[in-house]
């Protein structure tokens, strides 16, 4: 019997194992309904892995997932009606169009009443209904498997990587959907490698590596707890400048050729920063000061870049 | 318990048959081929039907006895004849024409006989020399039907009416060609390969485009999908097994006998080969060796378990090997039904194919896995 809770998603230690390698080592954490939450982390950090077991499509070596009420390992089938998943490198039948795909997958959930125009209109695919799936852009590809992944209105839709190997454009178009279910209320399990996204789109974000959880709190709040900062970004500024200020104790960076950058604690040092370079007679051509993003915090915690890359990952 | 999710069955077969009917060469390959390989041996077969070898002969007697030789050889062998002048050496004319068997009627074969209807001399004989070339293939059934004619010939000069006679009385309702023997070979062939590399092709398509694993985040189960693909196969191999008949009938005007057994066949020729193909693709690393496998499974089967000739001009523990082989069981299994129209056979070999499925079938359920790891 499925016990409704106010989690989405519910992990308790869970643990994958696979031989000697721990990829997945005791995690814990919940997803509240209606949240959207990305979850983040390098290459081989389990990330694909934690998705696969809550998705149904692996079995934990321990540990204990709960979606929607239900235990993954024993309501498989009723869990399945209920989650819409777009899996990490999705692909379809080459030879079947848009539409028709759409209508596969519509029967395999039995779902007679659903909306496949309306599907193809989220999505933006009208011109490409007809359209054989070989024929598609890696975009196209992959906005069509987010329809597939809400053919049957699920409640929790998860969304493996649905931006890698997308141009901005694309990934844009992407975001608006995302955006769009969102506003709908409709739990989203995300995991990718662009934090802009993540920072776009989450409420919540979890960060894993080696197998544990190591940080989770919505972008703010990781942000806040982890890089409260300043970054002083000095354009076109000559060699000269850069000897100043690690003479004035500061700590800067080249960001490219002629760009320094330099981290600043408190406020008031974005002046004194300012005016040692003035007294020095050195000039810049301009200057930017901001928050840190995701992307700084996740390189602070995981020592770790996220890298673009289209590599799978277990 | 649930019911069988029917709509998605039915959706995995439309969608199947859609990605078959859209890819024309594979289309082709499967309905083509062996219909091509119908065409082509059938051609070869119905000509050996009606075959009349060539025969060259030197009369070095020229007589009206020795004509009459020739003619009896005519009419008795069915041999097309070619008189060989008799002024040159019929060794060195075999040798220099590429013809493999040249006969010689001696100089004084007329009065030899003469000698011996007339007088009686038991002793007056003639010797017929077969001039030949040992490496033609066809030399030795020529020698055969000849020595046929020539004990004919003696039997009926001894004036006494033979002791032992042969009357030919078959088995079989009616005469069937070599051609009726080769469809249903062809047919069995046929659901082999397409069922074999259908399954371990589409297979490993799928899982490595990952539509297995997106599959089974859905609510069709791994039954349904094996169901759905065993359906699709079959389907596959009735539209195959038609084409293949309807050529068969068209071309060749094949007398075989179609019932239910057929269909029985088929199935279970489909069985046990999807089986087959689930434990190859579910131990096959890669695409690759996956169809290696499968090359290294079909082809003996093909050449070793009579779908093209008998086994019986085998040697003999080949003869052995191809009873170990499930589609000889299939092969066997539709002549019986189709050409012979003996049902116990075709009961008993359909038993046999029939275990052989079973377990290959449960064997392949159990390897095939929808989840990702052990």
């Amino acid at each position: 019997m499925a016990t409704e809770t106010d989690y989405a998603i519910e992990v308790d230690k869970l643990t994958k194992r696979y031989g000697e390698l721990l990829a997945v080592d005791g995690i814990s954490f919940t997803v509240g309904k209606g949240e959207v939450f990305a979850f983040l982390g390098p290459n081989g950090a389990g990330k694909t892995t934690t998705v696969e077991i809550i998705e149904t499509i692996r079995r934990p070596t321990s540990g204990k997932v709960i979606l929607l009420g239900m235990d993954v390992t024993k309501k498989k089938h009723d869990i399945v009606h209920r989650i819409g998943v777009l899996p990490q490198g999705f692909s379809s039948f080459d030879r079947i169009t848009v539409r028709e795909t759409l209508q596969y997958y519509a029967q395999l959930y039995r779902a007679r009443s659903a909306d496949i125009d309306g599907l193809i209109g989220l999505v933006n695919l009208h011109d490409k209904a007809g359209e054989q799936y070989k024929n598609l852009s890696g975009g196209l590809r992959q906005r069509l498997g987010i329809a597939i992944a809400l053919v049957n209105d699920p409640e929790i839709v998860f969304l493996d990587e649905p931006t890698t190997g997308l141009d901005p454009h694309a990934r844009r178009e992407v975001w608006e959907v995302l955006q769009g279910l969102k506003v709908k209320g409709t739990t989203v399990f995300l995991t990718t490698h662009y934090m802009e996204e993540a920072e776009l789109l989450a409420d919540t974000v979890g960060i894993i590596s080696k197998g544990k959880i190591i940080a989770m709190g919505s972008p703010g709040q990781l942000i806040m707890d982890n890089a409260n900062y300043q970054v002083l970004t000095l354009q076109s500024v000559d060699d000269h400048a850069f000897e100043i200020l690690r003479k004035s104790g500061f700590e800067p960076v080249h960001a490219n050729h002629s760009d320094i950058r330099i981290r600043v604690e408190p406020t008031d040092d974005v002046l004194k920063i300012l005016n040692s370079i003035k007294d020095a007679g050195t000039v810049y051509h301009g200057l930017d000061v901001r928050r840190p993003n995701l992307e700084e915090v996740f390189l602070k915690l995981t020592g770790e870049a996220l890298s673009d890359g289209s590599a799978g990952e277990r | 318990m649930r019911g069988m999710n029917l709509r998605g069955i039915g959706a995995n077969i439309v969608v199947k048959l859609r990605c078959f009917y859209r890819e024309t060469t594979a289309m082709f390959f499967t309905i083509a081929f062996p219909i091509i390989l119908i065409l082509v041996f059938g051609t070869i077969f119905m000509s050996q039907d009606n075959v009349a070898y060539h025969l060259c002969l030197q009369d070095l007697d020229q007589t009206k006895s020795s004509v009459d030789v020739v003619k009896t050889l005519e009419e008795k062998g069915k041999f097309k004849i070619t008189r060989v002048d008799p002024a040159v050496d019929a060794a060195q004319y075999v040798r220099d024409s590429r013809v493999n068997l040249v006969l010689v009627i001696p100089k004084g074969f007329e009065l030899s006989l003469m000698q011996r209807m007339i007088f009686n001399n038991l002793k007056a004989s003639v010797t017929i020399t077969y001039i030949y070339d040992p490496s033609s293939s066809s030399v030795a059934t020529k020698m055969e039907i000849l020595n046929g004619v020539l004990a004919g010939i003696n039997q009926e000069m001894s004036g006494k009416p033979p002791f032992a006679r042969s009357v030919e009385k078959s088995i079989l309702a009616k005469k069937y060609r070599f051609i009726e023997f080769f469809i249903p070979g062809i047919i069995a062939m046929a659901v082999m390969t397409l069922s074999l590399f259908g399954t371990v092709d589409l297979d490993t398509e799928l899982r490595q485009k990952g539509i297995i694993r997106k599959l089974s985040t859905t609510p069709i189960t791994r039954s349904e999908w094996i169901l759905s693909s065993i359906l699709y196969q079959f389907i596959l191999a009735v539209i195959s097994t038609i084409a293949m008949l309807l050529v068969s009938y068209a071309v060749f005007d094949v007398n075989l006998h179609i019932d239910a057994w057929l269909l029985m066949f088929i199935l279970l020729d489909v069985f046990a080969f999807v089986g087959l193909g689930m434990i190859l693709t579910r131990f096959a690393k890669e695409a690759q060796s996956a169809a290696a496998a499968s090359n290294a499974i079909s082809y003996p089967m093909m050449f070793l378990s009579g779908s093209f000739f008998p086994i019986e001009l085998m040697p003999e523990f080949l003869q052995i090997f191809a009873k170990t082989l499930p589609l000889y069981y299939v092969n066997e299994g539709l002549r019986a039904a189709m050409v012979f129209e003996d049902n116990m056979a075709a009961l008993r070999y359909a038993a046999i194919i029939g275990v052989f499925a079973a377990v290959v079938f449960i064997l392949g359920i159990v390897a095939s896995k929808w989840e990702e790891d052990q």
